[in-house]
């Protein structure tokens, strides 16, 4: 959108000679803030918690620099981390999923029948929640889910139920149903980006050469929006991988994800132990990326406003 | 043109979920303020009447108000710090002179997608390792890293649209670097500057998970409500949330019309 309003000056910028030391400095200067400051806030920690997660404590929790691979050898040993590990993927896997299955039919809805004016309302009322509080989000459930929650009180008026019921909150479901609605608004945003590129009137053109309609979805639609749906696969898988305050408010004791046992290592004063367990959620995320590197369109969800 | 029925049942479904999402989207939202206002001790139903009590019990809790200054003192300086960061850094990034440009656009985008848990978790490894005491500060810096790169995104996208002929002919008139810089270059990006500001003290003030592994014995504003949730909630706890609510709302609608302002009038540029 913005690339294309390079003016032809600028590229012959960029034929012109090799400039000077001195200037190249001067131009790259500018950067060096910002490359120290995540060096030594990011790139070291990560590091460093990678050498920890070889390391290990001892009996009174103090750091033992001893190498060695039991860390990662008793996750994989031990049953209840690797049900976790593969629970939140799956988890992770699921919300993807229905929030595509959401995400879609309404942005499609929205490009295609909504006047452009309107768009961008809706729009600005889809990326409201995305800038509200994230705690705030997940807590508003409990007057959604809770006991004394909208629900209950719902289904005691239409007569379903006599008494309010506490099955629906503090369990996977609960967990399940607030993960969507917190990643909606990444899955429906880079959605959005993609399809508002798309030349509907090749679906008719499809459909008039002999396409039925969901062969023109298909084959005509969804290979041009393909970097939104993976754009948006990645917004919503990776933060789940990471996620441990929807498990905390709303999961109860079931509903832990791969993040609260790093979170109770932590907090018991484990770091190799949880270091560990961050490295493996670490490599998935790094590796996720990697693959999908070129499809995936960063600026299209955090950079409009 | 002719609307086949099918096309237009598939119209109607489709505005039929797009209506339900936006409900979903609200939907808590509207029954957490309303249960802010609500007289019995806990927030929910049945509603027994309206009350302002707990938004007075609120503006006197002594504790909040600790948790507040702590979040916007935080909130402040990553702002100014990230934006003075993120904006020098997105001038190599978008007008090239660096080695290694594609790296460095790595770097500034993974913290955006590193799940906070790993960057908290890292930050406390190093920092206990170099024996530095937790605290506000470390929080400024646990922040610093995400929210920078938000700053670098928002002003790279600005300064890809910019019209760098402005730049020569200034030049031409006879401007220094540092006067087109100054009067030219940085009024055009100033809302891009400034929505990026905003966004880091949003970004800032509701950020739980990196505040949760950097902080020591403070309280910030999410930790405050966090402890309020776990120890029995009470309709203040609502009332908070709603106050912040529209607190965020308004900076972001600030932010996003400054934003707004600018895409119009480069638009009008291009033409």
């Amino acid at each position: 959108m913005t690339a294309d309003t390079a003016s032809a000056a600028d590229v012959a910028g960029l034929a012109a000679p090799r400039p000077s030391l001195r200037r190249r400095i001067e131009r790259a200067a500018p950067f060096l803030p910002g490359l120290t400051m995540l060096t030594l806030l990011f790139v070291i920690p990560m590091g460093i918690m990678l050498i920890f997660s070889f390391w290990r404590t001892n009996n009174d929790f103090d750091l033992v620099r001893e190498w060695n691979l039991s860390n990662y050898a008793r996750f994989f040993n031990q049953a209840t981390y690797v049900r976790t590990f593969v629970k939140t993927l799956v988890m992770a896997s699921a919300v993807t999923a229905a929030g595509l299955a959401i995400s879609l039919p309404f942005t499609y809805f929205l490009v295609r029948y909504v006047s452009r004016r309107f768009q961008r309302a809706v729009l600005l009322a889809v990326i409201v929640p995305f800038w509200t509080s994230y705690l705030l989000r997940v807590y508003a459930w409990q007057a959604i889910l809770g006991e004394k929650g909208a629900l209950n009180q719902f289904l005691m008026a239409t007569g379903v139920i006599q008494h309010p019921s506490t099955l629906f909150v503090y369990n996977d479901l609960a967990v399940f149903v607030v993960l969507i609605y917190v990643y909606f608004p990444f899955a429906a945003l880079a959605l959005y980006a993609a399809l508002e590129k798309f030349d509907f009137t090749q679906l008719n053109a499809a459909q008039d050469l002999g396409a039925r309609p969901d062969q023109a979805f298909r084959h005509i639609l969804l290979p041009q929006i393909r970097t939104g749906i993976i754009t948006a696969c990645i917004f919503v898988f990776i933060p789940i991988l990471g996620e441990f305050l929807t498990p905390t408010l709303v999961g109860g004791a079931s509903g832990s994800l791969i993040a609260n046992l790093i979170v109770n290592f932590t907090r018991q004063g484990q770091f190799p132990e949880g270091a560990a367990l961050a490295i493996v959620i670490a490599v998935f995320v790094t590796v996720l990326l990697i693959i999908f590197r070129r499809s995936l369109r960063v600026e299209d969800v955090v950079a409009r406003g | 043109m002719p609307v086949s029925p099918l096309a237009q049942q598939t119209r109607g479904c489709l505005s039929l979920v797009a209506g339900a999402t936006l409900v979903f989207l609200y939907l808590p939202i509207v029954f957490l303020v309303l249960f802010s206002f609500e007289q019995a001790d806990t927030p929910g139903f049945p509603i027994t009447g309206l009350t302002l009590h707990w938004y007075e019990k609120m503006l006197t809790d002594s504790a909040i108000h600790s948790a507040l200054f702590n979040s916007v003192l935080v909130a402040v300086i990553v702002a100014l710090l990230a934006t003075t960061i993120g904006t020098m850094a997105a001038f190599p990034l978008v007008r090239g002179g660096i080695r290694f440009a594609g790296t460095a656009r790595i770097l500034f985008t993974l913290p955006i997608m590193i799940p906070g848990v790993l960057i908290g978790l890292g930050l406390l490894v190093f920092i206990t390792l170099l024996g530095i005491k937790l605290g506000l500060h470390t929080v400024i810096a646990g922040h610093l890293v995400f929210t920078t790169p938000f700053v670098v995104l928002i002003v790279a996208a600005r300064l890809q649209g910019f019209d760098r002929r402005l730049e020569w002919a200034a030049a031409d008139l006879g401007a220094s670097n540092r006067e087109t810089l100054r009067h030219i270059v940085l009024p055009l990006i100033a809302p891009a500057i400034v929505a990026g500001a905003l966004m880091s003290v949003t970004l800032s003030i509701d950020e739980f998970v990196v505040t949760f592994f950097t902080i020591g014995p403070q309280l910030t504003l999410p930790l405050f409500i966090i402890t309020q949730i776990k120890f029995g909630v009470t309709p203040e706890v609502n009332a908070l949330a709603t106050v912040i609510l529209v607190v965020t709302l308004t900076v972001f609608g600030v932010g996003s019309f400054l934003l707004g302002t600018g895409r119009r009038f480069r638009r009008r540029e291009s033409e």
